[in-house]
């Protein structure tokens, strides 16, 4: 284990975290509260960070024959607003010290990192490494380069300081897949667009006249606030 | 300095199944109940108010009804020699909070027990000799047996209006070719309902199932298959599928609950007494140690409150009620390197193994039409229901479809090979979604010498209290049976005819992973028994060393069984509260 | 715990209209200063007697005292209640035995005058909140009885009762002897007659409908001058419901098919009462649900009985109204997936997962839509309140689950609400006339914020 390459860069990320993650509570959020709340204007994502969340969600579930992708279906905005949410304080998760960040991964997350640290550091980090190699940040680059880029994160060939890039890519297609099929009132799911991809009918939960049935349900979805698909 | 209540007759820890059931038999006994809960408040109106209870990311996902981590979680180590680490966030398994507790947010299945599993270790070694069990297997006999429990799994199903196919009542076979189990124990009654309706899914599993020679049977199922009254009065809506059960609370009043089935019928008592927001930090216990004068709890406003009782029922999720016995002294810590002490003993989990099999278009699985105790299953390789010799594993392992509503952010698998993102990823959820059949084998769990509860000695909860510190992993006889399991079930879900079939199964070397919900039928650490030396509590689930003290629930099962734990939790709890009622009562003092 | 009262809105126009209406009759000022004369009737051999004090308790049920003398988490019969009127509240008095505050010191004609003839002690008009019109038919033993009970069988309380807030001169109370003088029937005109009733158990039961349980105060229309139009049977208006009690249509409960209990079995009415659900259909809202947690549920088996076999006899109101005829084509549709209208979508969506697509609910759990008094009423506030706000079951002794609908005025506009409630009273062979979404927004005006659509919903639209 500690030859492999990742091994080292998570030592050095846990030696980093234990100044950095203090300095950036310290400091205040860099984009926290910058922008008013509107629709198409993040609360919690800067500008540039804005651009990679935007970018990077229109690549994870694209538009494309099937229908409308993350982006039309308002996903950056629903993880924006996740952003204010106990969740992304970390305040749903035990967060006691001491952290073993380089703990097996079958024990879980170690780190004292919250969602907000992961985004605001991984994205940091991820236009930082993009623009290593392709001498500009994600959200410029054509559709093929940033694929090639989320896979590199994905798989973990990426190495970021700060955060395992694994992780911040992990955390973010598991947003994005909750913002792209979770119910509108959360802010993505636009026009129940995840619900009509797949034929999952939403908040109906009624099936009794169906149960025994083999065929296609043919009512569309529905949604907590009463809008059908 | 704590603030000092009425003494009462009866002080319940924790308000889920086992909590609701001793509170109902206790004031029925003429006793005054106080049940603490450290939850919220819960209840069908306004927690499961439809629709607004139909929302994946907040229950499911930031799974609203479970345990708050932030101010109380466990350690996990996989050995001796290891340094445990916070659970610290959800994951394998997720304990309940709330009035109702797990019993709010569980799915339904509702079994009796497979009779042999009440003497696992008296079975195998008369069966297949002393030098079957490997070393450092614990498992050992409840010290009950099935025709005590019988009249209490009756009781329980009707308390719970559990719907199901019975195979045999007194003796008679009335379920052969109904959806009965031929191997499910003898009956006093039927059912108090008919098993629920079966989805398309399930009855193509027990299809092939039988194509196979195997023998396909209902599910029973606490989701109510028709309108039901309890005996006391309670009363349950049909279930309709409606998908969100497991981690949501029912919106029907369908899938039973303390809250549902128990609660209302305790409101008209004016012996009964409910608070919440309520955390216990320990029983007291008198200077002798021997008996328990009461409990100390944390109310809502932060303030410390002793509450004295005559009798102290630890009826909380089952590793906090070893967790208590251990800050408060009751009985021996167990040692894993001498075997000595008795609390923390046994530790068990489940051993599961699953398959998605993916279908053409033609085969509609609508997995959105769900009910969490629903299903059909096979029971040819549970319990000892096939011969283990040749096998060379200790457990079995029902196999089961069943589909309690699969939703599209935790739930959509996808074959082998495609990626996780992008138009790929999009193509197949949209082909597959509506089109895959789940089945699991729901496995049994041994004990062993060394997976076992004790504190930690570094993390530390809310109240500055030590966290429960669980020693855990897979042994060789675990992968044996899980990979043994997969590969029956694997027969049946190609006689089903799928394009495709992806099997999730552990492999040797593989470490109990706590990031991947698996299930939350925890077992052991305060094990029933009939001998102190290996057992923390009776077979009355009294304490051996401090007699007021009961502790009902899964913390009790010497190992894990085959079959979801609900049933034998619930029927346990009445025969425990039939012997305090009729025999400690009378004189109070040991009752083994 | 959060009590509402059945009757106050009724009481406050009563209160209020009586007043005013009363000031305009000067010039029978007379009329109302002269005493009124009324026969003392013989007392007990013992007033603590224990079996006199028992029948006392049980028709203090029956006749559901608390319901106004016992104010939310005060005292039993320890009054202060406020019934709230435009000119200001009125509040319950102390009907509990001390001497000072209460009754303690009332003999039994003083009790008497003040139970079925509506005098206090200072022979001043109670306010006709107090049903003594229907209590004018309680039998002498049962004034002993409730006499009885209250002097001797109820704790003592000191608890001054509260003087009305209303003002001077709308204050006076002469105008009320008015009201009682030319509405209230002397108890001796009104003397029961269980020989106008078939059987034994008939007599029985009217005898607690008109009487004690005073059901006429809220099911029976009333006029202009806000007297019942009718005190027993002998009215054909007598019960016929469609009356809205703090927003709750108090229901036809003559043989009406369709919006009355003319579909409902003797057993069905018994179940009601008992444990506020039948097996098609249930107590709706808040004022009925006290009256059967409070009251009916402590009755007797026999007198339940008795009271359903009374109402069985009162034959339909004449006229057209409201119809039902089963008709399974609505769920036939809606079983094949066809939701061909906005009100059939707005069922399936909101409604049918605990109704069904047949509208036949589930027994005792879900009432059934079809065929429903409470659905069908000529009045449909209680279909629109209950949609918009929902309501539970009563939680009763033999059956105590409160199992509660939500309401969806958080989800649904006020023309959705009216497209709803118009195919709930003409699908499954409902037939009643539709809802104007203009008395949806009044209902909703009147109800607590919560249930006014989100902003979130109206978007959605």
């Amino acid at each position: 284990m500690p030859d492999d390459p990742s091994f080292t860069s998570r030592r050095r990320f846990l030696q980093w975290s234990a100044v950095a993650v203090p300095a950036l509570a310290a400091a205040g959020a860099p984009a926290s509260g910058q922008a008013p709340s509107a629709d198409d204007r993040p609360t919690f994502f800067s500008a540039s960070e804005w651009a990679f969340l935007r970018a990077a969600a229109a690549r994870l579930i694209p538009a494309d024959a099937l229908g409308p992708g993350a982006l039309e279906a308002g996903v950056p905005e629903f993880i924006d607003r996740q952003m204010a949410t106990p969740w992304a304080e970390g305040r749903l998760w035990y967060m006691q010290g001491p952290f073993v960040p380089d703990a097996p991964p079958t024990l879980g997350w170690q780190m004292r990192l919250t969602p907000r640290d992961v985004y605001r550091l991984g994205i940091a980090a991820a236009d930082g490494w993009t623009q290593d190699r392709h001498g500009r940040v994600f959200a410029e680059l054509d559709p093929a380069a940033q694929d090639g880029v989320l896979q590199a994160f994905e798989s973990g060939k990426a190495r970021f300081e700060q955060v395992p890039a694994a992780i911040f890519f992990a955390m973010l297609l598991g947003n994005v897949r909750e913002g792209f099929f979770s119910d509108p009132v959360h802010g993505g799911n636009r026009g129940l667009a995840g619900w009509k991809l797949i034929g999952f009918p939403g908040a109906r939960a009624d099936f009794m006249d169906w149960v025994e049935r083999d065929v296609a349900y043919p009512l569309p979805p529905v949604s907590l606030s009463g809008q059908r698909g | 300095m704590a603030t000092r209540m009425n003494k009462t007759d009866v002080v319940i820890v924790g308000f889920g199944w086992a909590g609701a059931i001793m509170a109902k038999e206790l004031t029925e006994a003429g006793l005054r109940v106080v049940a603490l809960e450290r939850g919220p408040a819960r209840d069908t109106q306004p927690d499961g108010a439809y629709p607004k209870v139909l929302d994946e990311l907040t229950y499911n996902i930031r799974k609203k009804l479970f345990q708050d981590l932030s101010r109380e979680t466990v350690t996990i180590r996989h050995g001796l020699d290891d340094t445990a680490l916070p659970y610290r966030q959800l994951g394998a398994f997720l304990p309940g909070d709330g009035v109702g507790g797990a019993g709010l947010h569980w799915s339904g299945v509702h079994f009796r027990v497979d009779p042999v599993e009440l003497r696992l270790r008296s079975h195998y070694e008369e069966r297949y000799g002393k030098g079957f069990l490997p070393d450092g297997m614990t498992i050992q006999d409840f010290g009950v047996s099935y025709e005590e429990l019988e009249p209490h799994f009756d009781f329980a199903e009707k308390v719970f209006g559990t719907s199901g196919t019975a195979w045999s009542v007194k003796g008679q076979v009335v379920g052969a070719d109904k959806g009965g189990n031929p191997f499910a124990p003898d009956r006093s009654n039927d059912f108090p309902l008919p098993a629920q309706m079966r989805p398309i899914s399930a009855q193509r599993f027990g299809k092939a199932a039988a194509e196979l020679g195997y023998h396909p049977y209902d599910l029973p199922s606490a989701n109510a298959s028709g309108p039901y009254s309890n005996p006391y009065g309670c009363q349950m809506g049909p279930c309709n599928f409606c998908g969100y059960c497991s981690g949501y609370v029912c919106y029907n009043y369908s899938k039973a609950s303390p809250n549902v089935n128990i609660l209302p019928a305790l409101r008209q008592s004016p012996l009964f007494a409910l608070r919440t927001q309520a955390h216990v930090l320990q029983v007291d216990l008198s200077a002798d140690r021997r008996t328990a004068t009461g409990v100390t709890y944390v109310d809502a406003q932060g303030r410390e409150v002793a509450q004295p009782a005559d009798i102290v029922i630890l009826s909380a999720f089952q590793f906090h009620n070893v967790r208590l016995m251990l800050l408060s002294g009751i009985g021996e810590p167990y040692d894993p390197a001498s075997g000595q002490g008795t609390v923390g003993r046994n530790f068990a989990y489940q051993n599961m193994a699953t398959i998605k099999a993916f279908f053409s278009g033609e085969v509609h699985a609508n997995p959105f039409i769900g009910a969490g105790g629903n299903g059909i299953a096979i029971d040819d390789f549970n319990a000892d229901n096939f011969d283990h010799g040749p096998a060379g594993f200790v457990g079995g392992s029902p196999m089961w479809v069943n589909q309690a509503g699969v939703k599209p952010i935790s739930g959509i698998a996808l074959p082998e090979g495609v990626p996780g993102w992008g138009s790929a990823w999009k193509q197949a959820v949209a082909e597959y979604y509506t089109h895959t059949v789940s089945m699991d084998a729901h496995g049994a769990h041994m004990s062993y010498r060394d997976n076992y509860l004790s504190l930690d000695p570094t993390y530390r909860d809310a109240y500055g209290r030590p966290l429960l510190r669980m020693t855990l992993d897979w042994k060789d006889n675990d992968i044996r049976m899980t990979r043994f399991m997969a590969e029956k079930m694997r027969a049946v879900a190609q006689a089903m005819g799928p394009k495709a079939l992806r099997v999730y199964v552990k492999n040797f070397g593989d470490h109990f992973d706590t990031t991947s919900y698996q299930t939350t039928h925890l077992n052991g650490g305060a094990i029933m028994g009939a001998d102190r030396r290996t057992s923390a509590i009776n077979r009355y689930l009294q304490s051996w060393d401090v007699h007021n003290v009961f502790v009902p629930g899964a913390s009790a099962f010497p190992q894990g069984l085959g079959y979801n734990p609900t049933g034998l939790v619930a029927a346990l709890t009445y025969w425990s509260a039939k012997a305090i009622r009729e025999r400690y009562l009378a004189k109070p003092g040991p009752l083994a | 715990m959060k009590r509402r009262w059945p009757l106050q809105r009724l009481k406050r126009l009563l209160i209020g209209l009586v007043v005013l209406g009363a000031l305009g009759f000067l010039a029978v000022l007379g009329y109302a200063f002269w005493p009124t004369h009324t026969r003392a009737i013989a007392a007990p051999a013992s007033a603590a007697d224990a079996a006199l004090i028992e029948r006392g308790r049980y028709l203090a049920l029956a006749g559901d005292c608390t319901a106004c003398h016992t104010a939310p988490g005060g005292k039993p019969f320890a009054g202060g209640l406020a019934l709230a009127s435009p000119i200001g509240a009125i509040y319950s008095t102390n009907i509990t035995p001390d001497r000072r505050t209460g009754i303690g010191g009332y003999s039994l004609d003083q009790f008497d005058r003040a139970l079925r003839h509506g005098i206090r002690a200072d022979g001043a008009s109670l306010y006709p909140a107090m049903p003594f019109p229907s209590y004018a038919r309680l039998t002498d033993e049962d004034v002993r009885a409730l006499y009885a009970y209250f002097l001797h069988g109820v704790v003592p309380v000191a608890q001054a009762d509260r003087s009305p807030d209303i003002p001077w001169p709308l204050s006076m109370r002469w105008p009320l002897a008015l009201w009682r003088k030319t509405f209230a029937p002397s108890p001796d005109a009104v003397a029961f007659d269980p020989k106008r009733y078939p059987d034994e158990r008939v007599a029985r039961g009217a005898y607690l409908v008109q009487g004690a349980g005073h059901c006429g105060s809220c099911h029976t229309p009333r006029a202009l001058t806000l007297q019942e139009r009718a005190l027993d049977e002998s009215g054909a208006q007598y019960l016929a419901g469609n009356q809205i009690i703090d927003g709750w249509n108090a229901i036809n409960l003559r043989g009406n098919p369709a919006d009355g209990l003319g579909r409902w079995s003797e057993q069905d009415i018994v179940e009601t009462l008992r444990t506020g659900r039948n097996p098609h259909a249930a107590v709706v809202g808040s004022p009925m649900a006290d009256v059967t947690v409070h009251s009916m549920q402590h009755l007797a088996d026999a007198d339940l009985h008795a009271i359903a076999a009374y109402l069985k006899t009162l034959p339909p109101v004449p006229g057209a109204g409201p119809g039902f005829a089963a008709n399974d084509a609505t769920a036939k549709a809606l079983q094949a997936g066809i939701n061909d209208s906005r009100g059939a979508e707005l069922y399936v969506d909101n409604c049918a997962g605990c109704h069904r697509t047949d509208a036949k609910g589930y027994s005792r759990v879900f009432p059934a839509i079809a065929g429903n008094p409470t659905v069908l009423a000529r009045e449909p506030d209680s279909l629109v309140r209950l949609i918009l706000g929902g309501s539970s079951m009563p939680a009763t002794v033999a059956a105590p689950s409160a199992l509660g609908m939500p309401g969806f005025g958080w989800r649904l506009g006020d023309a959705e609400v009216a497209a709803l409630a118009s195919y709930l009273r003409s699908q499954w062979g409902n037939q009643a006339p539709p809802v104007a979404s203009g008395l949806v927004a009044r209902i909703r005006a009147e109800m607590p914020g919560e249930n006014h659509a989100s902003e979130e919903a109206a978007h959605a639209r």
